[in-house]
């Protein structure tokens, strides 16, 4: 091989890596992520869908049920629409009614919400940032701000 | 005074250390490239010692020795040719900077001192606080003061008993309930000591009486049942559960055994018929209320929060009412409520506003009811036209 | 006083810094050299008064003086002494205060071993590195003030976030911060090769030390980090590809490219451009990182201020350096000469390989944590990024590059024979592949993944011992010539040989715990049992505890071997805050050999029992375990006599003194 067709291999090889990890990070963005909605922004195409999604909103008062065993189902509300979400494990340390709460999972074809986790957040004042800006938007929850 | 003193200390001092080098000669400079002579010399060293253990085999270090030697050739004439660079030993830039410089240091750091410090506020240890004579200290440190005291001593029941109820009042119910479990643990169960329990609970859930409240006042009122209050939280926590029943048998069994005259007759009497409405079932239909309005937790929250924040509240509430017109606008209450919010807020351009959509949208009769609050509030007076203000 | 002299320290800091960032490069670009020699004294007062600052909001802190506001909402007369003083930094501003004391510190540690550097070089990179300082000092005096003052003083402050009330936590910001800080100095030697346009021979040996010792920081400080995160939240979970993880891991990654790249540009001085380019990059990344944990534009764990003006000011900051350094690059990285040329299959080319898969994967991350930010900005569409998407395309990037690991140090300089080296890695090879087969014939063709994963982490770790053993000449010298030889390797030889094992230990232990670990939630009563690991856990009463400044519920449990005989106890806690009415969850967690067995506790269930939650997370201790080997590998690398270099003699020029040690 002569020094330029070296160049261009080790060139092409580089691009070559950079192509194949441009490739699978387009695959993944459109495999791999998580969509994020409020209850009142589901659509009827979500629920059929079978992607992930975030559901982000507030721990609806009085609709928290213990099951059997570590199951739990209580409700996500916008104050707007509600939805159920079913979740069977440990609830992290902040979840409380009437608090922000994102839960991650699927949607049964009933409109119901099936979480695999439950997010809540270290801070007593914290608002999980989506939750906020969109129940800021529909006018239901106020502050946020540090005092 | 000090202050002040060790600040000025501290600027002269830091200002001349910077401005030593700058009036003194440097000693002999040396050119860059003598460094990258070193470097390239290092270098030579540690190939011989690779060779010499065998991690390098001759070849490669015979190669990496010219290629070594070439650059220290060409740094080595470098040196030589950098002797030809002019070093300014006298710069009126120079001058110019070093006298900005003696300037700059002083008028940046006290200029921005002064307007953010607060050189007068001396250190407040909370130490040297709490050791102030009592009648110098603020009732907050008296109260930190004896936090103190029962931090050290927690088996202080005579301190747990003066602070309990006094956290009741300064609204720190967390608190009021571990004093006065506190209390109840080392002075013994009283009527008084379980109730004040049973209130700071009930003030830490925001007027909910959960079972645990409901306990310590059946305590109280066990170990003194003259006391009508107990009873009255525990009616208040049956109706908040839907036993309704069972308070209005408590209520009519209170007012039996009571004195004719007490004052709380009349009050109880209107909540027994509320209780007789509510049982058979034909009660007005409240909800529709409380869910628009503010609940009581909510009012309660709004009377413990400053200015600011309740300003911000309400303010929310406003914003939420507006919202929910918007959604749904055949509500000539909301539409009333958010009129009068506006002119107490004091926006009567929102409140004219207001009024313009619920024109839009509100049936003629409904819109009578409307227009007379606004000529009440005083809003008529400017007919609704374009704004052209 | 001290509180407010502490204050006035940091603005005098402040304006020091302008004139450290201004006179010394001025100096350099007219060849004074009384402008230039400004910098050194410059750079020792502002740490000694930034230390001050610091050391006044600490006392503040300590002696609970609530009317410095920053105690007043972090602190608590009561919570215990030692998190007083973490208390300090467990905030933004005091944060913040530690991030630009450690920067004057390392500027000041330039200053102090800088006698060998070039005075062109080092009145550059001090007057680079005030720059930083002098933005980030104008960012905390602006708009994060620690020493902001409340009168009336309140009696009693607002307590620290009670999960934030932890040894693991009080260390682990001051490490990253450490790493993140350390690669400025990385930053302000490529900017200033780029202001003077070339390139000096010292540069790369000078970058190479501190790339080590910000990248051995950063990897305490990401290992401390998830250690934090894995037995503090109680999710049993290592590493949750949060933002503000990928925001430490990111520079991690390009860092580590730096230090392979750093390393072909002193002994060949190839790839000098693009050995400048990368140590921008990294401080760049690192800078990201601050402001993604700082300004709170990511959703995040690890978020507790947020404040939209702050980020607003760090972004300047940020494309302000960012989009500066890397325009400077565009219009100057052609001045600097291009260094030595190699073949393909070399030390070089390895090194190439490594820097080429490390990118794109530090890349792929940064995509993976940006894309929400982008899309929700320009569409309005949120969606988060999750595990799934960076085992995706993280993992696999990382495959070949892992394979590749022990070719690397095997290679020759140059010109390297690829097939010499596989056939000296034959022994590691098959080892691997025994280990593949047993693993499979264990698991029954259920674990492949694990198989292959075990394997390749056994052919890192037999790599690293081969690329040793080879240079103490086994097989050509008796025992003792061998040791003779391998004490006089040089110590970066062991420093290679250990990072790459350590590499082989934190991927083991990654395999092992994904794959094998199992997990069990259920509701237990007093007495009920359940097995997990080749354990029987008991659980046996519930007990409630009062501490300091909390209230708990202990779960106690026992644990039985085989035999039904008791081993250990372990307890499980879920802790209240009463001031901030705050729950946090304490997993109770038991150590064997390398695994570790972890519970923790959820909420009563109605029927009377608890909800437990039971992992059995075989060689987890491994990962950090890894870390520490591959920390232990940077030390030695740093403690490398190559990186000593002499400087020239004042007196008699040409004639070189005893080196000097710059580390």
């Amino acid at each position: 091989m002569t020094r330029k067709q070296k160049r261009l291999s080790v060139i092409g090889g580089g691009l070559f890596v950079l192509a194949v990890a441009a490739a699978l990070v387009l695959f993944a963005l459109q495999q791999k992520i998580a969509f994020f909605r409020m209850p009142s922004d589901i659509q009827t195409s979500d629920v059929e869908s079978e992607s992930r999604f975030r559901l982000g909103g507030l721990v609806e008062k009085g609709s928290v049920v213990r099951g059997d065993g570590t199951r739990i189902s209580f409700s996500v509300t916008d104050h707007v629409k509600s939805v159920p979400v079913t979740y069977d494990g440990i609830l992290p340390d902040l979840f409380r009614e009437d608090q922000g709460v994102v839960v991650e999972g699927k949607f049964t074809p009933g409109g119901a919400f099936v979480a695999d986790s439950v997010l809540a957040k270290h801070d007593e004042n914290y608002m999980p940032k989506e939750v906020a800006d969109s129940l800021k938007a529909k006018g239901v929850w106020q502050g946020g701000s540090k005092q | 005074m000090v202050f002040w003193i060790s600040a000025a200390v501290l600027t002269v001092v830091a200002t001349l250390l910077v401005l030593l080098p700058l009036t003194r000669r440097v000693q002999a400079p040396v050119s860059d490239n003598q460094y990258d002579v070193e470097v390239y010399r290092d270098q030579l060293r540690e190939l011989d010692a690779d060779e010499k253990r065998g991690l390098i085999d001759p070849v490669s270090s015979e190669q990496a020795r010219a290629e070594i030697g070439r650059r220290l050739l060409k740094s080595a004439k470098a040196v030589e040719d950098d002797k030809a660079i002019v070093r300014p030993t006298k710069s009126a830039t120079r001058e110019w900077l070093t006298l900005a410089t003696v300037l700059a240091i002083p008028l940046i750091s006290w200029g921005i001192y002064t307007k953010l410090g607060s050189p007068d506020l001396p250190a407040q240890p909370l130490a040297e606080r709490l050791a102030k004579p009592a009648d110098q200290s603020t009732p907050a440190e008296l109260i930190a003061r004896a936090e103190a005291h029962l931090a050290l001593n927690p088996d202080d029941g005579q301190g747990w008993e003066v602070l309990a109820p006094i956290y009741l009042r300064m609204g720190r119910p967390g608190d009021a309930v571990a004093a006065y479990q506190n209390t109840i643990r080392l002075n013994g169960d009283s009527a008084g000591r379980q109730l004040g329990l049973g209130q700071a609970l009930t003030a830490e859930t925001g007027g909910k009486i959960t079972a645990r409240a409901e306990e310590a006042f059946k305590r109280a009122m066990t170990l003194d049942p003259k006391d009508m209050r107990p009873q009255f939280y525990i009616i208040d926590g049956w109706m908040q559960q839907g036993r309704l029943p069972e308070a209005r048998d408590l209520i009519r069994k209170l007012l039996a055994e009571a004195p004719a005259d007490v004052p709380w007759r009349d009050q109880a009497q209107a909540a027994l018929t509320r209780l007789d409405h509510e049982i058979a079932g034909d009660a007005p239909d409240v909800s529709d209320v409380e869910k628009t309005g503010p609940d009581a937790s909510q009012v309660e929250a709004a009377a413990g929060m400053n200015n600011q924040d309740r300003a911000a509240m309400i303010e929310g509430m406003v914003a939420n009412l507006a919202e929910k017109l918007k959604q749904s606008p055949d509500d000539i209450e909301g539409w009333e409520r958010l009129v009068r919010s506006y002119v107490v807020l004091n926006r009567p351009n929102d409140a004219l506003e207001a009024l313009g959509r619920a024109r839009k949208v509100l049936s003629a009769d409904k819109l009578a009811r409307l227009d007379a609050v606004a000529n009440e509030l005083g809003l008529a007076d400017e007919p609704d036209q374009p704004e052209n203000n | 006083m001290t509180v407010e002299l502490g204050h006035f320290a940091l603005v005098l800091a402040l304006a020091l810094s302008i004139i450290q960032a201004v006179l010394p490069v001025l100096g350099a670009r007219r060849n004074d050299d009384r402008m230039m020699a400004v910098a050194v004294p410059a750079s020792f007062t502002v740490f000694a008064l930034i230390a001050l600052s610091f050391a006044a909001l600490t006392s503040a802190h300590v002696l609970s003086d609530f009317s410095v506001q920053n105690v007043f909402e972090n602190s608590h007369s009561q919570k215990p002494l030692l998190y007083k003083f973490t208390g300090v930094w467990g905030n933004h501003e005091g944060s913040m205060l530690l991030w630009v004391l450690i920067l004057s510190f390392f500027t000041a540690l330039v200053a102090f071993f800088g006698n060998n550097l070039p005075p062109t070089l080092k009145a550059n990179v001090l007057g680079v590195q005030a720059w930083i300082g002098s933005a980030f000092l104008l960012f905390i005096v602006g708009t994060s003030n620690p020493f902001a003052r409340l009168n009336p003083a309140p009696i009693e402050g607002q307590d620290l976030n009670p999960i934030l009330q932890d040894i693991g936590l009080a260390i682990h910001p001051p490490m990253l911060y450490l790493g993140y800080v350390g690669f400025s100095v990385c930053f302000s030697f490529a900017v200033a090769a780029l202001i003077d346009g070339r390139i000096d021979a010292a540069w790369a040996r000078w970058v190479r030390p501190w790339t080590l010792t910000a990248w051995i920081f950063l990897t305490g400080g990401i290992a401390m980090g998830s250690y934090w995160a894995y037995y503090e939240l109680g999710w049993g979970g290592w590493w949750f590809w949060d933002p503000v993880e990928n925001a430490s891991f990111m520079p991690w990654l390009a860092g580590t490219a730096l230090l392979h790249s750093a390393l072909v540009m002193e002994k060949r001085s190839a790839l000098k451009i693009w050995t400048v380019l990368l140590a921008i990059l990294t401080f760049s990344l690192s800078l990201l990182g601050t402001f993604l944990v700082r300004s709170g534009v990511l959703t995040s764990v690890h978020t507790f201020a947020t404040d939209p003006g702050r980020g607003l000011f760090i972004l300047a900051i940020l494309v302000l350096f960012i989009g500066g350094s890397l325009a400077l690059f565009a219009w100057r990285a052609q001045t600097l000469a291009p260094g030595g040329l190699f073949q393909p299959i070399s030390r070089e080319g390895a090194l190439v390989f490594n820097n080429l898969f490390l990118t794109t994967a530090a890349a792929t991350v940064l995509i993976g944590t940006l894309y929400p930010l982008l899309l929700e900005s320009l569409t309005g569409e949120k969606i988060s990024v999750g595990a799934p998407f960076f085992n995706l395309t993280f993992g696999p990037l990382m495959i070949p590059l892992l394979a590749a690991v022990p070719f690397g140090p095997l290679l020759a300089w140059k010109r390297g024979d690829i097939l010499a080296v596989a056939q000296r890695l034959m022994t590691a090879f098959f080892v691997a592949l025994l280990v593949v087969a047993f693993v499979l014939y264990k698991t029954s063709a259920s674990g492949v993944l694990a198989a292959f994963g075990i394997g390749l982490a056994v052919w890192l770790m037999l790599g690293a011992v081969t690329d040793l053993s080879l240079k103490a000449g086994i097989g050509k010298t008796s025992l003792r010539g061998m040791a003779q030889r391998i004490t006089g390797l040089p110590r970066s030889v062991f420093g290679t040989a250990f990072a790459h094992f350590g590499l082989g230990i934190t991927l083991l232990g990654i395999v092992a715990t994904t794959t094998f670990a199992t997990e069990s939630v259920l509701v237990m009563k007093p007495g009920d049992g359940i097995r997990a690991g080749g354990y029987t856990l008991r659980f046996d009463r519930v007990d409630a505890v009062k501490g300091s400044n909390y209230t708990e519920d202990q779960g106690k449990f026992t644990i039985l071997n085989d035999e039904g005989q008791p081993v250990t106890d372990l307890v499980s806690a879920k802790r209240f805050f009463p001031v901030r009415k705050m729950q946090t969850t304490e997993a109770g967690i038991k150590t064997f050999m390398f695994s570790q067995l972890y519970v923790s506790l959820g909420d009563a269930a109605k029927d009377g029992g608890i909800v437990v939650r039971i992992w059995w997370k075989p060689l987890v201790t491994l990962i950090w375990l890894g870390g520490v080997v591959m920390m232990i590998g940077g030390g030695m690398s740093l403690l490398d006599r190559r990186l000593r270099i002499g400087a020239p003699a004042k007196s008699k020029l040409g004639k070189p003194r005893p080196a000097r040690a710059i580390s």
